[in-house]
């Protein structure tokens, strides 16, 4: 009775997912096996060879690396930033601090579009960051901030940095501040306590937090597509340029399964890691 | 209390909260050994106390000594003290025995050692078998035993107890008390226990602290603070009690003669610094009315008629509220054997003289 009243709130979400996830990507499966042929379009037959290309081919190798450790980076990045920010936003009593979470929420308000051709008014060769550098005498020559790993890295940090620290910032609120004080009397120093009690009483918003980015880097189209230009690929941009550019749809399918399949096994592995601490936590 | 050094000492402590004094000028002395309780409604003032002495929260003046040294302005995780938190503030992450071990391993007790220390603590608070749990796997019986042995485990001077024992239901606070004075009779551990629960401080404690308003109003043995308040919020506080606004009317050797307002008169035992013409609360608690059926005329002092308006058998005592001459209303607490006088009907009530307690008026802030 209990259990069906549950599947009835269920529904409409199940549905949704059906329909604008399971379905369409179900049907990116045999489209991935056919073969495709230039100027005649997709033909009947079967083939592996967009598969075996993506895992074997080094220029595809390439942006699958690229796009693991961009979203790696990026994690890590928004995860360093994020998590001080966060905590102080959790733990302030400032009157400021509404404000404050506005402000960091500020930047989603914009046009991701628009965001991305700040940075490369920002990152270009004669841009601010790159005049500013010269002038400080940091650099002699202007440095190469767009159409690589850097820019890419600069602008999705930034872009991604709300969301780490709007879901960590719950989980660190939730952290009783009577076992940090336990602790300190039980001899612990400031820092051995974060180490002990605050990090890991923060891992289930550290976890969430961090695939949520994860999983936006290596999905995301625009920032890439503008600050990599044609030439830097990712995942995401190379299945774009295989349906849309060169309408190889069997190629751009194969790509796009293998980005789900990724994107599914870390929600699974993250989420055996979460019952694994969160079962103590 | 022998002269020795006390264990704990504080002097002059105060603390503000912007325009809010929690603490004003709190003193005390603490002897080697001793359960010391300090009593209050919530808001007084005591749990800020607590987290002075250990070190959680800044005091705005005044020193704290441990044993002879002045830990005043030692951080937190240098004082040897232990905490016991209502909330119990186990580490949910870690094991029962990782718990008590944390303190120890924080002091570089290694490894070695370390076990069967934490192991005689386990058993000591009766968890022995359970060191593997996590405390969401614990009674919370248990989980406060968790955290008594965790604080006990480094051996500090002074344990601190911020009311650990109302987060539990009644029957087991009960054992837990018996189990907590036992254990600090076993360990010779000095104990200063935050509660705003007053049997609870008058069954455990060695002397008893009653605060109010951020200020101490009186500090004595469980009996004394019961039986001689110093103050009405004391009385007050302390057990029910009946109120009378009075003035003395005459002293003598052997007695005190007080004009209550609506022209009772009640004696009570002579006692020192009481005047003719005085104003003075007077406080009769509502076990110390004796109640009996309406009996023959015999004119003694502190006897009256009554009549009983209301009856309620709680167990190990009746409770009237019974109605004198004058229309007063007197609560009583009887012993539950006795048998019961009925709603409506006649009967006089009396009291020793001795147990009449007298308040010099605007004695102490607690005059409500």
């Amino acid at each position: 009775m209990k259990g069906g009243r549950g599947m009835g709130l269920l529904l409409p979400a199940m549905l949704l997912l059906l329909v604008a996830f399971v379905l369409p990507v179900g049907m990116l499966v045999p489209t991935s096996f056919r073969p495709y042929v230039p100027l005649v379009g997709i033909t009947r037959g079967f083939t592996g060879g967009y598969y075996t290309r993506l895992v074997t081919d080094s220029y595809y190798l390439e942006i699958i690396g690229r796009t693991l450790a961009l979203g790696l980076t990026v994690t890590l990045a928004t995860l360093l930033m994020g998590y001080p920010l966060a905590f102080f936003l959790a733990r302030t009593r400032s009157r400021w601090r509404n404000w404050l979470t506005l402000l960091v929420v500020f930047p989603l308000y914009l046009n991701l579009v628009v965001r991305t051709f700040g940075w490369i008014a920002l990152l270009a060769q004669n841009g601010l960051v790159n005049q500013a550098l010269q002038t400080l005498g940091v650099v002699q020559e202007p440095v190469k901030l767009l159409f690589n790993f850097a820019g890419l890295l600069i602008a999705l940090t930034h872009i991604f940095l709300p969301f780490m620290v709007l879901v960590l910032i719950g989980p660190i609120q939730n952290i009783p501040r009577d076992v940090e004080d336990a602790a300190r009397v039980l001899g612990a120093s400031w820092g051995s306590t974060f180490l002990r009690v605050t990090l890991p009483l923060s891992m289930p918003g550290i976890l969430s937090g961090s695939i949520l980015v994860f999983v936006l880097t290596i999905s995301a189209l625009v920032t890439p597509r503008l600050l990599g230009g044609p030439t830097y690929q990712v995942m995401s941009t190379l299945i774009f340029d295989e349906f849309l550019q060169r309408l190889n749809w069997p190629a751009g399918s194969a790509a796009a399964l293998l980005l789900t399949l990724m994107v599914l096994a870390l929600v699974f592995l993250s989420g055996v890691l979460a019952r694994r601490t969160g079962a103590r936590a | 209390m022998n002269g020795a050094q006390p264990a704990l000492r504080f002097s002059g402590l105060r603390k503000t909260f912007g325009a809010v004094v929690a603490v004003a000028d709190v003193s005390l002395d603490a002897a080697p050994g001793e359960f010391l309780s300090l009593l209050g409604p919530s808001g007084c003032g005591k749990s800020t106390v607590l987290r002075m002495v250990a070190g959680l929260v800044e005091p705005d003046a005044g020193r704290i000594v441990l044993a002879g040294e002045d830990i005043t302005a030692v951080p937190v995780h240098r004082r040897n003290l232990g905490l016991v938190f209502q909330s119990y503030a186990l580490f949910p992450h870690m094991t029962v025995f990782e718990n008590v071990a944390f303190g120890l391993r924080r002091r570089g007790v290694g490894e070695a050692a370390l076990r069967p220390r934490v192991e005689r603590m386990l058993e000591l608070v009766r968890l022995g078998s359970l060191g593997a749990r996590y405390p969401r796997e614990l009674s919370g019986g248990q989980q406060q035993r968790v955290a008594l042995g965790r604080a006990l485990v480094t051996e500090p001077q002074v344990l601190l107890l911020d009311e650990p024992l109302s987060n539990l239901d009644a029957l087991l606070r009960d054992e837990m008390r018996v189990e907590l004075k036992r254990l600090q009779e076993r360990l010779g551990t000095t104990m200063i226990f935050v509660t705003h629960d007053q049997a609870e401080a008058l069954i455990l404690s060695d002397r008893v602290v009653v605060m109010e308003a951020g200020r101490v109003e009186q500090v004595g043995r469980p009996e004394e603070v019961y039986r001689r308040p110093a103050t009405p919020f004391v009385a007050r506080f302390l057990g029910r009690a009946n109120f009378f606004a009075g003035t003395v009317e005459k002293t003598d050797a052997d007695a005190i003669v007080v004009a209550a307002e609506g022209g009772l008169s009640l004696v009570a035992t002579a006692r020192a610094g009481m005047a003719a013409g005085q104003r003075v609360q007077v406080a009769i608690r509502q076990e110390s009315i004796r109640l009996g059926p309406a009996a023959g005329a015999v004119a003694r002092p502190n006897r009256f008629a009554a009549t009983v308006v209301f009856h309620a058998f709680a167990g190990q005592a009746h409770h009237y509220v019974v109605q004198l001459a004058d229309g007063r209303e007197l609560e009583v607490a009887a012993p539950g054997g006795a048998p019961a006088l009925a709603r409506g009907s006649r009967a006089v009530v009396e009291w020793a003289p001795e147990d009449v307690v007298l308040l010099p008026e605007g004695a102490g802030g607690g005059a409500r």
